[in-house]
């Protein structure tokens, strides 16, 4: 008993040894000396995902102005696995490193697995920020996002803008318990406050399925016929076709139901379009890419330094400017700025 | 053994026969279930819900009946959940690329018959368990959805296909989802084929007694694969029509969808030990599952204990029924 125990001690004091070893291997030096050209690796979760299509072609673009503006020149590396798999990237990390670029930005599939690589890259000289998905413990210098509590006040303002001070609302929302998720609806709840006409009779979940989505917006529907408005969390059940939720297209269109969503992909533009959705909230898939660059090239360059979190933004789409989005997702030129979102409704 | 098909249950006159069926506990559950929702709520019993339940329950129910064929070979299949969504898939993906739409409904019917076939050589041939067998497909098959759609959904899918799902077709004054339509014609057809075939006899002798049915001169091997050849293309058909009813196929559609499926067939009474189960019991264990979640979002249950109220329910339902047997 005492030999087993005596042998499971040393080798807890061998892996601690191991670990304070490898933990105080002295940081690299950063470069003194800025090199001509900057290769810069911008990874996503998954490759093949038009979200992060439009954030590649902004980094491009960036890259494309910084070049031209000289005296750096800066390459982008667009490279990630091709679906969202937390081992795959890490591979995709190291392969980066061994690649020697200058800097990386990166949307991290899983926020501890994404620790021991960017700590890699930042111990080997290369200074690493994260955007859209983060992974606070480890060494990246600043993470780019969206605050989802501010998103959710965002989506809160909207509903009152169409619906008024009073009304039952219903919530959709994907898995309980997903942060990013509980933190929309914690900021919309915040932000509704303020009218106690306002009156939240249901909160459902769809488990991020299309076809349950679909099924609780109807049941929803029909357990509160005189709803008047939605908050959906994502867009889940907007990936259905039209006809998949009668009741839900009734209200929307001939009893003045008024939903907001968060997101602003090209489906959910159509609903505005035809008078279904009333609002959006969404990121700035462009500047996942177009201020990443620009980021890590201050950094670099002129030796910037970051708070550990940057506030991307959003993008409040409605009828006022649904067209200018719509138009941008069809020439994936997304550098001009979004009109404001109230100014056709005063 | 447990055979029982639903024209003679329901028309059968003898009261104790009815009462010893294994199905009428489960169906007490569900008059039961129906009952207090249409007391409780005023939205339940209405011809719009009804039928919502219906459609939403005819696709989990037409991949049970596959799933309760395979379970009372003593089997199990974890792989429909993702056999509806790749089969649902690849008929979209053909679907958009301009192919007929029969043709692209035999396609994904095919890949759901494939990938049943394959799984009952893995566990006959390739002896592996089938819980094994069935979780490998599970992966490829949720696999082979990422891969081929890149993790996008598949839209703009051309109308007459979308009708499948979401057409109601008028008998009387009422309109009759179609998809519920296409229910009714499978749990009369398998529950025939069950019933009245040779197969059917064999499929229950093979979970009965497997040694026995072997040295009786069955092939049994050749029975596994039949049945889960069949529970593929079932869970093909399943997959088809709620693609069809959404209008989208997404990687992740159908996804965790086996649990739904074998619990309705547990619910219904089907044995996991084998040799017992039937295509009426799977009909009325899929609509307590769907009637519940249904009921408990009418009645206003959070999202966030939903689950919790709809496991307890399920429980407590199935442990009365089990007390009910046992004082028989």
């Amino acid at each position: 008993m005492s030999k087993r125990w005596a042998i499971t001690a040393g080798m807890a004091v061998l892996v601690l040894a191991a670990l304070i070893l490898g933990g105080c291997k002295p940081p690299a030096t950063a470069t003194p000396s800025v090199p001509e050209k900057l290769t810069i690796a911008w990874i996503p979760k998954a490759l093949n995902n038009p979200v992060f299509e439009v954030g590649r072609d902004g980094a491009f673009k960036k890259a494309e102005e910084l070049s031209a503006a000289g005296p750096v020149k800066v390459e982008v590396l667009y490279v990630g696995s091709v679906a969202s798999d937390a081992a795959e990237q890490a591979r995709v990390v190291e392969d980066a490193i061994a690649r020697g670029v200058n800097g990386i930005g990166i949307s991290c599939n899983d926020p501890t697995a994404c620790v021991d690589p960017i700590n890699k890259a930042v111990d080997a000289g290369i200074p690493v920020m994260t955007w859209d998905s983060d992974s606070p413990d480890s060494k990246r210098f600043t993470y780019l996002g969206v605050d989802n509590y501010q998103g959710g006040k965002a989506a809160a303002e909207l509903l009152v803008r169409f619906m008024g001070e009073k009304g039952k609302v219903a919530l959709l929302t994907g898995v309980p318990g997903a942060f990013n998720l509980e933190e929309r609806m914690r900021g919309f709840k915040d932000g509704i406050a303020a009218y106690p006409g306002i009156e939240i009779v249901a909160t459902v979940y769809c488990n991020d399925d299309i076809n349950l989505g679909v099924q609780v917006v109807e049941e929803t529907m029909q357990a509160h016929p005189d709803l008047n408005g939605w908050f959906f969390v994502g867009l889940w059940p907007l990936f259905a076709e039209r006809g998949s939720m009668p009741l839900w297209e009734d209200a929307a269109k001939n009893k003045g139901l008024v939903t907001i969503a968060f997101d602003t992909l090209p489906v959910e533009l159509e609903f505005l379009k035809d008078g279904y959705l009333h609002g959006l909230v969404g990121q700035k898939y462009w500047g996942w890419g177009y201020d990443t660059i620009q980021m890590i090239y201050d950094y670099i360059v002129h030796g910037k330094r970051f708070e550990s979190w940057t506030d991307s933004g959003m993008d409040i789409v409605t009828k006022c400017n649904v067209d200018v989005m719509a138009e941008m997702w069809a020439t994936g030129d997304f550098t001009k700025p979004l009109p404001d979102p109230y100014a056709c409704l005063k | 053994m447990g055979k029982v098909n639903i024209v003679g249950t329901l028309s059968s006159g003898n009261w104790r026969r009815i009462l010893s069926k294994q199905e009428f506990g489960v169906f007490l559950i569900l008059l039961l279930l129906v009952g207090s929702l249409s007391l409780y709520t005023d939205t339940f019993l209405t011809p719009t819900n009804i039928f919502n339940v219906l459609r939403a329950f005819s696709w989990i129910a037409i991949s049970a009946f596959g799933q309760c064929m395979v379970i009372i070979t003593g089997g199990i299949d974890l792989s429909v959940g993702s056999v509806m969504g790749l089969s649902g898939l690849v008929t979209a993906m053909l679907l958009v690329q301009g192919v007929h739409i029969p043709v692209a409904v035999l396609a994904g019917l095919l890949v759901g018959l494939i990938i049943g076939f394959l799984n009952g050589l893995m566990i006959t041939a390739g002896k592996l368990p089938p819980f094994i067998a069935t979780l490998g497909s599970l992966l490829m098959a949720r696999g082979l959805c990422y891969g081929l759609s890149g993790g996008w959904p598949v839209r703009d899918l051309p109308l007459a296909f979308r009708n499948l799902g979401q057409y109601d077709l008028p008998i009387g004054n009422v309109g009759v989802p179609l998809p519920l339509i296409f229910m009714i014609i499978l749990a009369l057809v398998t529950s025939a084929f069950l019933s009245r075939t040779v197969w059917g006899y064999r499929i229950y002798a093979l979970g009965g007694n497997e040694t026995a049915t072997a040295l009786s001169g069955i092939n049994t091997n050749r029975v596994k694969r039949m049945v889960y050849s069949l529970c593929g293309l079932l869970a093909a058909v399943g997959g088809i029509l709620m693609t069809a009813r959404l209008g989208v196929a997404a990687p992740t559609a159908a996804q965790g969808y086996e649990l739904d499926v074998i619990a309705a067939a547990v619910v219904g009474g089907t044995s996991l030990k084998g040799g017992e189960g039937t295509i009426l019991g799977v009909l009325i264990g899929a609509a307590i599952m769907q009637v519940l979640r249904n009921g408990l979002v009418l009645i206003g249950v959070s999202a966030y204990w939903l689950q919790a109220v709809q496991g307890l329910v399920i429980v407590v339902a199935i442990m009365l029924d089990q007390v009910r047997k046992r004082r028989r």
